[in-house]
């Protein structure tokens, strides 16, 4: 019985989609001795069609039901028709009521909020017997499923990562956090593409001055198109033109929940993979979630290590220039008899050599991104082993340079951000040409910038470089050495509210 | 950060803008410009520490008395407008001077050591506009500057390692093998070296628990004399007394005595590293000379760090003799003395003040 | 804060700017320095000396390894210009390992003014050796030593410290100026001779006030080094001579320890010494072979080595007295007690009226794996 009317259903949408541009009078003959028209429904059929002009995907279905004709108008490419088959057309045609349980009223004048609803994949239904508009959300556009990260991918852990979807990364973090106070608050941005985007936070655990200061950054926004989280990221910084990334970004549902019950703000947005965290702090950006998981002496090794490989990998390379220009004596004689030989023949002096192999490496890996995979990795041989050691018996470059640069290209993919890593390159030139102009003085010059400048930074308010300043005498404890579990209780300073 | 008139320095803070404030270029020759003592200069910043400790106390007190107000106000309210403008003129005039003091110092040193080849103008120009981007930041960025650097100069201590080990202890003694002219050599040539903590003058307005400055700005003054006491040591048991006399640069040569394995020189890194100091007490000078302009002017403009930071340019690089440059620095020098009794000359004018208004 | 930004980048603009144009007219970049390894100094006259540098020779085509050059001069620093007309590369003082100067300097040139010199020089580190050569330092750089590769890391490394040639002060620039300048020291260097394809390290030559006065061999540098209170000295060789028979012996000294105190008496000055050595007996040839075996003879036999050190160092005490010189610092054990200022003259008295009190006290900790 069920199954019959099911199909019968499917027949007549089947017939509808063909000839839904023409007007159907047949149809509507056969329905009228039951239910009679009301009288503006004609009228207000065509309105909307008026109203919604050019968008072709925009469907209006017929369909007989229980209680008369029933239009159906539905954006086809944002509602999968599986949806659209168990949500409209099967209780259309058995239960009518279900329908009226979940749907929501309209205005049939108020256009404006139908177009809104039509473009945000809700599907409308026009019951022409008794004027009535009615909303329910089918919103079902294509996503891809949960696959593990490839920037951030880690070895022990969970291997899932966000997806473009909201509704998918939210329901990410929320099954990890099961606790009503997690709050997330939706809201709508970009003035043209109506982005949605929403804020995650724990009550209770989160500063609420923070709050305040996201939403009010985010209500001061006026910008057309967010086509990814990082243009609201670097619309809402504190300091937009810093080389630093001031906000954590990760597409780790773990790392995220950490942070959220560290007390912190996390922001998502509908068609972005990542995340936004915020406050955080210089120190978190070499912080992988990873070492929370692994024992608590090889995490700090490893944050050393990614803490300390920024500082070398954007003075390596620096040290080479002042070493060579300005500073010979620095230099042990025997290292220093190996550079002269290598460098006898090498036409450049210091700095250009050193630039010169630094914008090598770019392109190599720039090229190497840009390529598909296996092809990348052809180049990324013939690049590495051919130009480099060509080079170096071409007497363009010097063997040891080749070691130091490629040393701290190494070290510049350390930070767990992808943003930082690409930081570390830029500040590193900064460096490198400081170098060449007063050798170590200029090194040390621009060091004394780099960290005047990050004392200088904030994230959302607090102090960008709080750890290492710490806020709060434990806060240590979770820094550059983490210590075991049992001692990272409580959260960080830089979630605390200022004290007054 | 926001300059307005908040309080917003912390304990720490405190601590470490008057401790980073007073250790600077003096330092560097402290032992050279206490070698009239010989060898018994060992203990002598001890010595100081008692003395700026004791003239610590006038200048809380009168800060104290007015406590939304810098010794800039302070001068006006007490001394009257024209007259406490012309001091505070005065002030700011001294300021520019002993920060284009500092510079030249150092940039002395780096031209000798590390840019042997190179004129110092560019270099100069470079170490201001860095200057003028960390004083941008108003104090509390200083203060946090100041920490950083203490925290980050701090191992430099153990470059001291090699010196101490060849080092022979017996010089500490005879204890006080000089007599009094000696002693009033030193202390009129070396006590510069710790000055830099009457600065709390200026920020004391700003400080959030004014009743613990003075334990704070004591821990932070204790610590640089603490560093001064460790830096006139090692060269006493390092060098010998013909050596401190003539080195001027003392803790250049510590660092000549070690090396790594992979590194030779270490007083190149030193010296060049040794430019955080500079830039935290510099900022803090700078700093005050700014809020001195602005109360001169009564507005704040950001232009009046640039008129001042020009002015040290030009006192740095313009190339008159070298001589009168150095005159005009000593003079500098000793008009701190004069910054160190000043607060008392205050407290008497305002304990007066007081009784004529009871009167 | 935005516009301190804009003028920073401004400033890096700037700086790129700068980096173009200050890097050709000033900087030479590090293959075309020639970095001075060694400097020696021959005695000509009393106003004018020798000066020969040695170069290293990086380019694997070249035949000699190092390029040397001669000039007479009477300024260091002109001299250094004159070599330079004649290299093809800048001649700088940054990398100078090594200063050997000839006997006949040392003895009677100015040696002090020529040190200060290289003291000064920012360029110049501290740590750059001193030897004395005697004859002449030029033909010792210019001679061959087949097999060695390059006459600068030779020099350097036979004057590194080694635990061989413990008697070796490794005298460096601040030593020397520490002990010329300090009123309770004399100097002393090591002393290098060539033989006939390699040098020799041949004992120490001792300085009274700017100038060499005598020449020490290794034993007494080794009893200046163990008093000076090193830690590590050379294998020891001892002769015995006790009434009956001659006895030799060898010991590796594993730590000796030594402390010296004064009487704080100025007339009479008076100083103790002991001595603690402790070493294993690695060779021994004499009648007392077979007593060895026991704690009995190696106590008698330490016993006898003391004695033997004791009055070795007696002797050699006697001998700095009569010259009045004072390699020790012995005299620092009167000064840390006088109050005013130390001088020479105060150090002279005190060593030639010294008398000295030696204990020696050595333990034999093993006689090596052989019974």
């Amino acid at each position: 019985m069920k199954f019959n009317k099911l199909k019968r259903t499917i027949k007549i949408s089947d017939n509808e989609e063909t000839t839904q541009s023409k007007s159907s009078d047949s149809n509507e003959s056969s329905q009228a001795e039951l239910f009679v028209n009301h009288p503006e429904a004609d009228k207000t059929i065509e309105k909307i069609k008026n109203h919604t002009g050019r968008i072709n995907d925009l469907i209006f279905k017929k369909i007989p039901t229980d209680e008369g004709i029933v239009t159906v108008i539905y954006t086809r490419s944002l509602v999968e028709k599986m949806a659209l088959q168990v949500m409209i057309f099967v209780p259309l045609a058995n239960h009518i009521n279900q329908i009226h349980q979940v749907s929501e009223k309209l205005e049939t004048t108020n256009f404006p909020e139908i177009l809104n609803r039509l473009i945000s994949g809700q599907t409308l239904l026009y019951f022409h017997h008794t004027n009535m508009l009615l909303c329910i959300d089918t919103y079902s556009a294509p996503t891809r499923s949960i696959t593990n990260t490839e920037t951030e991918s880690t070895v022990i852990g969970p291997q899932d990562a966000f997806t473009e979807s909201l509704e998918t990364n939210i329901s990410l973090v929320k099954r990890r956090i099961q606790n009503p106070s997690l709050k997330n608050e939706a809201r709508t941005i970009g003035t043209e593409t109506n982005t949605k985007i929403s804020i995650l936070f724990i009550e209770g655990i989160v500063n609420k001055d923070n709050l305040d200061k996201i939403n009010q950054r985010i209500d001061k926004l006026h910008y057309p198109a967010f086509s990814d989280i990082s243009i609201l990221k670097q619309l809402i910084e504190d300091n937009p033109l810093s080389p630093f990334p001031q906000y954590y970004m990760t597409v780790r549902p773990d790392s995220v929940t950490n942070y959220l019950l560290d007390g912190r703000i996390a922001i998502f947005m509908d068609n972005s993979q990542a995340a936004i965290v915020c406050p955080t702090t210089f120190l978190e950006m070499f912080i992988s979630v990873e070492d929370y998981y692994n024992r608590w002496t090889t995490a700090s090794l490893l944050r050393m290590l990614r803490f300390f490989g920024f500082f070398l990998t954007i003075m390596i390379t620096p040290m080479y220039v002042s070493a060579l220009t300005f500073h010979p004596e620095i230099l042990p004689y025997e290292l220093l008899l190996n550079l002269q030989e290598s460098r006898s023949k090498v036409p450049f002096p210091p700095l250009i050599e050193v630039l010169f192999l630094e914008l090598i490496i770019e392109v190599l890996r720039e090229a190497g991104s840009r390529m598909p995979a296996k092809v990348g990795q052809t180049i990324g041989i013939v690049g590495g082993i051919v130009i480099g050691t060509a080079a170096v018996e071409a007497g363009l470059i010097s063997n040891i340079l080749v070691v130091l640069v490629a040393t701290s290209a190494l070290l510049s993919f350390l930070p767990p951000i992808f943003l930082m890593s690409n930081t570390s390159r830029f500040v590193r030139y900064i460096f490198i040409l400081s170098a060449g102009l007063f050798g170590l003085y200029g090194q040390m010059l621009a060091f004394a910038w780099l960290i005047s400048h990050l004392l200088n930074l904030n994230s959302l308010g607090t102090p960008f470089m709080s750890p290492v300043i710490p806020r709060k005498a434990a806060d240590l404890m979770d820094s550059i050495i983490r210590f075991p579990i049992a001692f990272l209780k409580g959260k960080k300073g830089i979630s605390n509210s200022k004290k007054k | 950060m926001s300059t307005n008139n908040r309080k917003i320095l912390n304990g720490y803070h405190v601590i470490f803008l008057t401790q980073s404030t007073m250790i600077g270029t003096g330092i560097l020759s402290l032992p050279q410009r206490l070698s009239s003592l010989g060898y018994s200069q060992a203990f002598v910043p001890l010595l100081f520490g008692v003395i700026a400790s004791i003239s610590l106390l006038p200048m809380i007190w009168i800060s104290s008395q007015y406590k939304n107000d810098n010794l800039f106000t302070i001068n006006e309210k007490l001394l009257g407008k024209p007259f406490g403008k012309s001091v505070n003129l005065f002030i700011v005039v001294h300021f520019t001077l002993f920060l284009a003091g500092i510079i030249s110092n150092y940039m002395h040193l780096i031209q000798t050591t590390a840019l042997s080849e190179q004129s110092s103008t560019i270099p100069v120009f470079f170490l201001l506009l860095l200057l003028i981007y960390i004083v941008s930041g108003g104090i509390k960025s200083i203060a946090r500057f100041c920490t950083i650097t203490f925290f980050l100069t701090i191992p430099m201590l153990y470059f001291l390692r090699w010196a101490i080990e060849k080092g022979e202890l017996s010089h500490l003694l005879p204890l006080f093998n000089f007599n009094g002219s000696q002693f009033l050599d030193a202390l009129k040539k070396g006590y510069i070296s710790v000055l830099g903590y009457e600065l709390i003058m200026f920020y004391f307005p700003y400080i959030i628990n004014q009743k613990k400055a003075l334990k704070h700005s004591l821990i932070g003054l204790w610590i640089s004399i603490i560093l001064c006491f460790i830096t006139t040591l090692v060269s006493v048991i390092y060098y010998s007394e013909w050596q401190l006399k003539n080195i001027e640069y003392s803790v250049l040569h510590l660092f000549k005595a070690g090396e790594f394995t992979f590194i030779e020189r270490i007083d190149i890194i030193g010296i060049t590293f040794w430019i955080f100091l500079i830039l935290s007490s510099a900022a803090t000078y700078l700093w005050s000379a700014k809020k001195g302009i602005d109360s001169l002017r009564a507005k704040k403009k950001n232009y009046h760090t640039y008129l001042i930071t020009l002015a040290i340019f030009l006192f740095v690089v313009i190339p008159y003799s070298r001589e009168y440059q150095d005159k005009l620095f000593k003079l500098s020098y000793q008009i701190s003395y004069i910054m160190l009794a000043w607060p008392l000359l205050l407290a008497v004018v305002h304990s007066l003040k007081k009784k004529q208004v009871k009167q | 804060m935005n516009r301190n930004l804009i003028l920073f980048f401004a400033s890096i603009l700037i700086m790129s700017i700068l980096v173009g144009c200050t890097d050709k007219e000033l900087k030479v970049p590090l293959e075309d320095v020639g970095m001075v390894g060694i400097m020696a100094f021959d005695y000509i006259d009393e106003n004018s000396f020798k000066l020969t540098v040695s170069i290293p020779q990086f380019s694997p085509e070249a035949k000699e390894r190092a390029q040397i050059f001669s000039v007479t001069t009477d300024l260091i620093s002109k001299g250094i210009v004159e070599i330079e007309t004649l290299s093809d590369k800048k001649v700088v003082l940054n990398q100078l390992r090594v200063v050997l100067i000839n006997e006949e300097f040392a003895r009677k040139g100015n040696i002090q003014k020529a040190i200060h010199h290289l003291y000064r020089n920012a360029d110049v580190g501290n740590k750059v050796l001193l030897a004395i050569v005697k004859e002449n330092g030029e033909e010792m750089l210019k001679a061959e030593y087949p097999d060695k590769p390059n006459v600068n890391i030779y020099l350097n490394d036979l004057l590194q410290p080694s635990i061989n040639t413990a008697f070796n002060p490794n005298t460096n620039i601040h030593d020397y100026m520490y002990t010329e300048t300090n009123p309770v020291f004399d100097t002393i260097v090591p002393l290098l001779e060539k033989k006939e394809g390699k040098i020799e390290m041949d004992g120490i030559a001792l300085f009274k006030e700017k100038h060499m006065l005598k020449e020490l061999p290794e034993e007494e540098a080794l009893i200046i080094q163990a008093l000076l209170g090193r830690k590590k000295l050379a294998p020891l060789y001892l002769e015995l001579n006790q009434a009956e028979q001659k006895e030799e012996l060898m010991m590796d000294l594993i730590n000796s320890k030594v402390s010296i105190k004064g009487n704080k008496n100025m007339e009479s000055p008076k100083v103790s010494i002991s001595l603690h050595i402790e070493g294993t007996l690695v060779e021994y040839r004499g009648g007392r072979e077979k007593e060895l075996v026991n704690i009995k003879g190696i106590t008698k036999l330490e016993h006898d080595i003391n004695k033997q050190i004791e009055k070795d160092i007696k002797e050699f005490l006697e001998k700095l007295s009569e010259l009045k010189v004072d390699p020790i610092g012995l005299s620092e054990n009167f000064r840390m007690y006088y109050k005013g200022k130390w001088n020479n003259k105060l150090k002279e008295e005190v060593i030639s009226n010294l008398q000295v009190d030696v204990q020696v006290d050595t333990s034999i900790i093993s006689t090596g794996t052989l019974k």
